[in-house]
């Protein structure tokens, strides 16, 4: 049975346009989203009329704090919505729902973004709609790759989660058990003294394509759970040996050769990635399921995109879906996107319901337009 | 029409106290809303200014709030930090009390 998406279509109108606020982290992430009416199929697609970003980059050697980030989002919010509407050519009034992150996410910056899209929903007396970031992401990834029913691979500086969906909920079946994988690469490439910018994964990324010796790291996965920050503090003190006071060379067992920073990189990439390929093998097995869907900031990496791709050819019919960093990083379409799939299924939150909570799990969302 | 905000406070120990942003001259630059030390200490540069306000009512009204905002800053910080006192004293107090019960226990 398909759910009817259209039962709350303004009469006169035949296509829904939601701007989507997002800003749990440090991306201000402003989108304007039109579906037309009827389900959302490969020759229906929602239609994505601007999609802008900014982010907030701290100095080398340094994370976003979340005092100075939600002051950058404050600050930048209103000119990047502007640019937001004027790049989608509509005006406020055209818009049906204003859609922001409601959670998880760092504390100060979303309250800094949803302040905004409060103020506009009562100046253009428009409805508002929450949304969860990881929903945003899993259905922003579903509808840009065309991936039906996908087992997810959610990874990004906040969050990593294997989800996969049964009975209108998005289940969580592995997941860390502290830190998440992007956090964990970003806060190496603070050791390393990575640039920030255009982001430090992206930066360790580049590094790692020149490592080539693998150096020994633990290996932690926990039943379908994995724990990343025992690997974090074991390379921590690695490079702190190499690059501190001690200048202690380390030297590849097989070859004789040194070991680098690029080394150093490639090793951590390397385990963490195969811990992350195998709980979602496992899930695939568990849910019986051939697709695997890898969405979040650190789904752009290639190497995690090779990887997957590698277990899941050894499956039948095995197909691997990501999308690129207009996509995969935080952006403020896909809150628009999940918010308006809620919206055409007559949910909106009400002014009094709007607080931001850093703590939101994927499997509380009532995923009420899927029915499958 | 000139907007001007206002703010009221009101606690058990204050019944009432009024903020309004005073004649001026306001900017969107508040003194509270700065880049943290920290981040200009790490060699980080300032990206993130707000925009100058416009000379229209609207723009005039944010220039005023960004005032008013920094004194609430102000006065809540100052309360905070009185209310801290407060509670270390009270801890520093019963420490007394304790150790020196304590004290002539030893003795």
């Amino acid at each position: 049975m398909t759910v009817d998406l259209d039962k709350y279509l303004k009469p006169g109108k035949d296509h829904y346009i939601a701007l989507g606020l997002e800003g749990s982290a440090n991306k201000l992430g402003v989108g304007v989203i039109r579906h037309n009416q009827g389900q959302l199929t490969s020759s229906n697609r929602a239609e994505v009329l601007s999609n802008i970003r900014d982010t907030y980059i701290a100095p080398p050697g340094e994370g976003f704090l979340p005092r100075d980030t939600a002051r950058h989002h404050r600050n930048w919010v209103v000119r990047v919505i502007k640019r937001a509407l004027a790049v989608a050519k509509i005006k406020g009034t055209d818009i049906d729902v204003i859609c922001f992150t409601q959670g998880p996410g760092m504390g100060s910056p979303l309250q800094s973004v949803v302040i905004a899209a409060r103020t506009l929903a009562q100046l253009w007396k428009i409805p508002l709609m929450g949304v969860n970031h990881c929903v945003g992401h899993i259905e922003m990834g579903r509808e840009i790759t065309g991936a039906d029913n996908p087992v997810v691979l959610y990874v990004s500086g906040g969050n990593t989660q294997v989800i996969a969906y049964s009975k209108q909920r998005y289940r969580i079946f592995g997941e860390t058990l502290d830190i998440a994988i992007g956090n964990c690469l970003d806060r190496f490439a603070r050791t390393l003294k990575i640039p920030n910018e255009p982001a430090p994964g992206y930066n360790i990324e580049q590094m790692a394509k020149k490592g080539k010796h693998l150096v020994n790291l633990p290996y932690t996965v926990k039943g379908m759970d994995l724990s990343m920050s025992g690997i974090l503090a074991n390379i921590d003190s690695i490079a702190k040996d190499m690059f501190g006071k001690q200048n202690k060379q380390l030297i590849d067992e097989e070859t004789g050769e040194p070991i680098t920073a690029e080394d150093l990189c490639f090793s951590l990439q390397e385990i963490l990635f195969s811990m992350l390929v195998e709980i979602t093998e496992r899930a695939l097995a568990h849910v019986n399921s051939n697709q695997v869907l890898i969405v979040g900031g650190v789904g752009s990496n290639q190497r995690l995109q090779e990887m997957m791709k590698l277990m899941i050819e050894d499956r039948k019919n095995g197909q691997i879906y990501a999308t690129d960093e207009r996509f995969c990083i935080d952006n403020g379409i896909m809150i628009a996107h999940a918010g308006l799939l809620s919206y055409r299924m007559g949910q909106v939150t009400d002014l009094d319901h709007t607080v931001c909570t850093q703590r939101f799990r994927t499997d509380e969302v009532f995923v009420e337009w899927r029915d499958d | 029409m000139a907007l001007i905000p206002t703010a009221t406070y009101q606690a058990p120990d204050i019944p009432h106290r009024e903020f309004h942003p005073g004649d001026g001259p306001h900017t969107t630059s508040g003194t509270t809303t700065q880049i943290s030390d920290h981040v200009i200490n790490a060699g980080g540069e300032d990206r993130d200014k707000p925009t100058p306000h416009k000379d229209t009512p609207m723009g005039n009204l944010r220039a005023q709030l960004t005032t008013l905002q920094d004194q609430l800053n102000v006065f809540l910080t100052e309360r905070m930090k009185l209310d801290k006192q407060g509670k270390s004293n009270e801890q520093e107090l019963e420490r007394k009390i304790l150790d020196e019960a304590e004290d002539e226990e030893e003795d």
